[in-house]
């Protein structure tokens, strides 16, 4: 596999300003077309759940139910992915709306927001790939790439994946709970129970609405609707899976150490944020569905700009990567989730590999 | 029994930890996020003022006042709490997808919560707000509302009353009037309104007829377009018992600096200040930033976040270069720098990022 090519201090500069003029350009031109977005997909969010959760209450019969799972799936991967973790990003906060405010924004998952400001936005997107920094590299206990030191427990690791997948939306939001420095015993339990109170109260609003309010709304048709919003939840929790860990983890996705990051200029942090991602290519809807987050290289580039300006910008990124020599890591869905699987299977057994990629 | 006596309190104390749970759940941020937001957006949906928790308006009528300034009624949701004649009033709307805010007087006299106010805004040549209202904002739109503000109120002494107004400064003083007729007291009062000629007075019509109406109203119709500028010699030959009475003044700041070297300490002035446009000053070290209950002063370079923490303070913040938004914060007033957008932010109330922002100017930070 061809690597990128080390940049010598000035031309990681240079390779910054480029990215630095396509960012100018980009908030130069935002208007009342990007908030409109925003809005028709918050719109779609909101009349999908609607369809969704009447088809569950008062349909009968396979039929819709399959339609009312997956127009509540939809409706929350889509408040998830395209308008949640974006607006989250301070994407929209240019338009001074309260409703598209990242401060403010809450979104339908159990993680709650205000953890995810702090280990997304801050650390994940600060120190992205760089170990020890950024706790979402195989997400603390996944061994994704061979610089990640090996130990006993990612011997079953395809199976804990498989299990982090269904259940996705526990574990990001317990991912800022650090249980595991809490086993390890570099956490006291205190800090634990400290960390765990908002999570508590997110998860117990979010399993009182999903399984207890609306079932006993729905009356005699209860247990239906208890199962729809399971499936509608593990639908979301397999997608978003999917998209995120093809977004950091496929082959090729360079891991950082934290001396290697400790000077880095503006254009080297371009350079890593490159380096640490991968994109999915693929149809409109899949961009939407993904949040975006199919263009994982321009939203490490640029975590603020509105997600539906990276299609606009891929090609331009792409044509400057190339004239710096640095490999845009793309592929399909299908070739990057394999990349992911195989990745997660290699790293399961030992190896010898154990080089970290240098910044400059 | 003393088993009994042990446990009652503690039976009590779960009681009152399950009803404080009940209480802090209806209080928080998830119900305002799940029951409040959701209905925010349907309400939204169906074109209403109506908010659970947001003061807006809608325009129910538009009136033309001169050939460049039109009056707008308003009425606001549940959320008005009522003002006091010649208060101002922000009003919030978005242009381009960007929520602008901008505060006018409110034209009409006082009013109760439910009632209809009314704003007069006089269209200002590349004036992007005033434009706008005048070119987008019909009867059926819903805009934002800010709370009343401002001490530029009617009296509620029977004193003797000279009011000035220049130009669109005529907005409060017409709302004072009005709630002095409301009240059945226009006792002895003297309007000297100052325009450039009849056609462009505003309200000007409104005020011959409440003179007519009024034996207790002297009404001075002063146009600069044929006598020239109000000076002092020309106000004391016409108010010559000004010093008898309690002068509100509104308009140019020329005008209400004449009025003040004549009447002293007995003015209530109010000034249209447009928003304060501070020009760059990027060479001067030393700036204060007033914080919501401190002022600072901050020297050296860097950012405004360096500089801050420099002076003692503890901001919120996490990636110190831009990316998480951690340390956004509301301006309120003074001009700074974006570094990594190289955008200049001068409008009051703009949200600015403090890890990648130089002070350019004197600031007022939400902080």
């Amino acid at each position: 596999m061809t690597t990128s090519k080390p940049l010598s201090p000035a031309d990681a500069d240079a390779f910054g300003r480029e990215l630095d003029a396509l960012r100018a350009e980009v908030l130069a031109d935002l208007g009342q077309a990007d908030v409109d977005h925003i809005r028709r997909m918050i719109r779609l969010v909101r009349y999908t759940e609607v369809a969704g959760r009447v088809l569950l209450h008062f349909g009968i019969g396979p039929l819709t139910f399959a339609l009312g799972v997956s127009a509540l799936g939809a409706s929350k991967i889509l408040e998830n992915m395209e308008v949640g973790h974006n607006v989250m990003h301070g994407q929209y906060d240019w338009s001074g709306d309260p409703a598209l405010d990242s401060k403010s924004y809450e979104w339908d998952t159990a993680c709650p927001a205000e953890d995810w400001r702090h280990s997304h936005n801050y650390e994940h997107h600060t120190f992205t790939n760089v170990l020890g920094r950024d706790r979402d590299v195989g997400y603390a206990f996944l061994r994704v790439n061979a610089a990640q030191p090996w130990r006993v427990h990612h011997l079953v690791q395809p199976i804990s994946a498989a299990v982090l997948a269904l259940l996705f939306q526990w574990g990001v939001g317990m991912h800022d709970l650090r249980i595991n420095e809490t086993l390890a015993g570099q956490q006291p339990v205190s800090e634990l129970r400290r960390r765990a109170r908002p999570f508590l109260r997110k998860a117990g609003w979010q399993l009182a609405k999903d399984y207890v309010a609306y079932p006993l709304l729905a009356v005699f048709n209860a247990p239906r609707v208890l199962a729809g919003n399971l499936i509608a939840n593990g639908l979301r929790n397999l997608w978003t899976f999917g998209i995120i860990f093809c977004g950091h983890f496929p082959e090729g996705v360079q891991l950082y150490s934290a001396e290697q990051t400790s000077t880095e200029s503006r254009g080297q942090w371009y350079v890593r944020q490159l380096n640490g991602s991968a994109n999915i290519e693929g149809s409109h809807t899949l961009h939407v569905l993904s949040g975006h987050l199919s263009h994982q290289i321009e939203h490490h580039l640029f975590p603020d700009l509105p997600a539906a300006r990276y299609p606009e910008l891929a090609p331009k990124v792409r044509a400057i990567c190339e004239r710096y020599g640095q490999v845009y890591n793309t592929g399909s869905f299908a070739a990057q989730l394999g990349s992911v699987a195989r990745q997660l299977v290699v790293n399961a057994l030992p190896s010898g590999r154990n080089a970290l990629r240098s910044v400059a | 029994m003393l088993a009994l006596l042990a446990r009652a309190p503690r039976r009590t104390r779960a009681l009152s930890r399950f009803q404080g749970t009940g209480a802090r759940l209806a209080a928080s941020a998830w119900r305002r996020w799940f029951l409040d937001r959701h209905a925010e957006f349907w309400l939204g949906q169906l074109g209403s003022a109506w908010s659970p928790s947001e003061l807006r308006a809608r325009v129910v009528e538009v009136i033309d006042e001169t050939a460049d300034t039109r009056t707008f009624v308003l009425a606001p949701n549940r959320h008005w709490p009522g003002h006091r004649a010649g208060q101002y009033v922000a009003i919030a709307i978005e242009i381009d997808g960007v929520r602008v805010r901008r505060c006018y007087s409110i034209s009409s006299g006082a009013s109760a919560p439910g009632d209809r106010i009314a704003i007069t805004v006089k269209r200002v040549v590349g004036g992007r707000v005033s434009t706008w209202l005048h070119e987008h904002l019909t009867p059926g739109h819903v805009i934002g509302l800010g709370r009343p503000q401002g001490d530029f109120v009617a009296p509620t002494s029977a004193s003797p009353l000279l009011l000035v107004a220049g130009g669109s400064g005529i907005t409060p003083v017409i709302a004072i009037l009005r709630d002095l007729e409301n009240r059945d007291a226009v006792h002895d009062v003297v309007v000297v309104h100052s325009a450039r000629e009849d056609a462009d007075a505003i309200f000007g019509r409104d005020l011959a007829v409440m003179a007519l109406q009024h034996p207790g109203l002297r009404l001075v119709a002063h146009r600069t377009a044929t006598v020239g500028r109000l000076d002092a010699a020309t106000l004391e030959s016409l108010v010559p018992d000004l010093a008898t009475r309690e002068v509100y003044v509104c308009g140019p700041s020329g005008l209400r600096g004449l009025v003040r070297s004549i009447a002293g300490d007995r003015v209530h002035s109010e000034a249209f200040t447009a928003p304060i446009v501070c020009a760059p000053q990027p060479d001067l070290a030393v700036r204060t930033v007033q914080l919501r209950d401190r002022r600072l002063t901050l020297a050296g370079t860097g950012t405004l976040l360096e500089q801050l923490e420099r002076a003692g303070e503890q901001p919120a913040h996490g990636c110190r270069i831009g990316v998480c938004h951690t340390c956004r914060c509301t301006k309120q007033r003074g001009t700074v720098l974006d570094l990594t957008t190289g955008r200049i932010s001068s409008e009051p109330d703009e949200e600015i990022r403090l890890c990648v922002s130089i002070a350019h100017s004197d600031l007022e930070l939400a902080l």
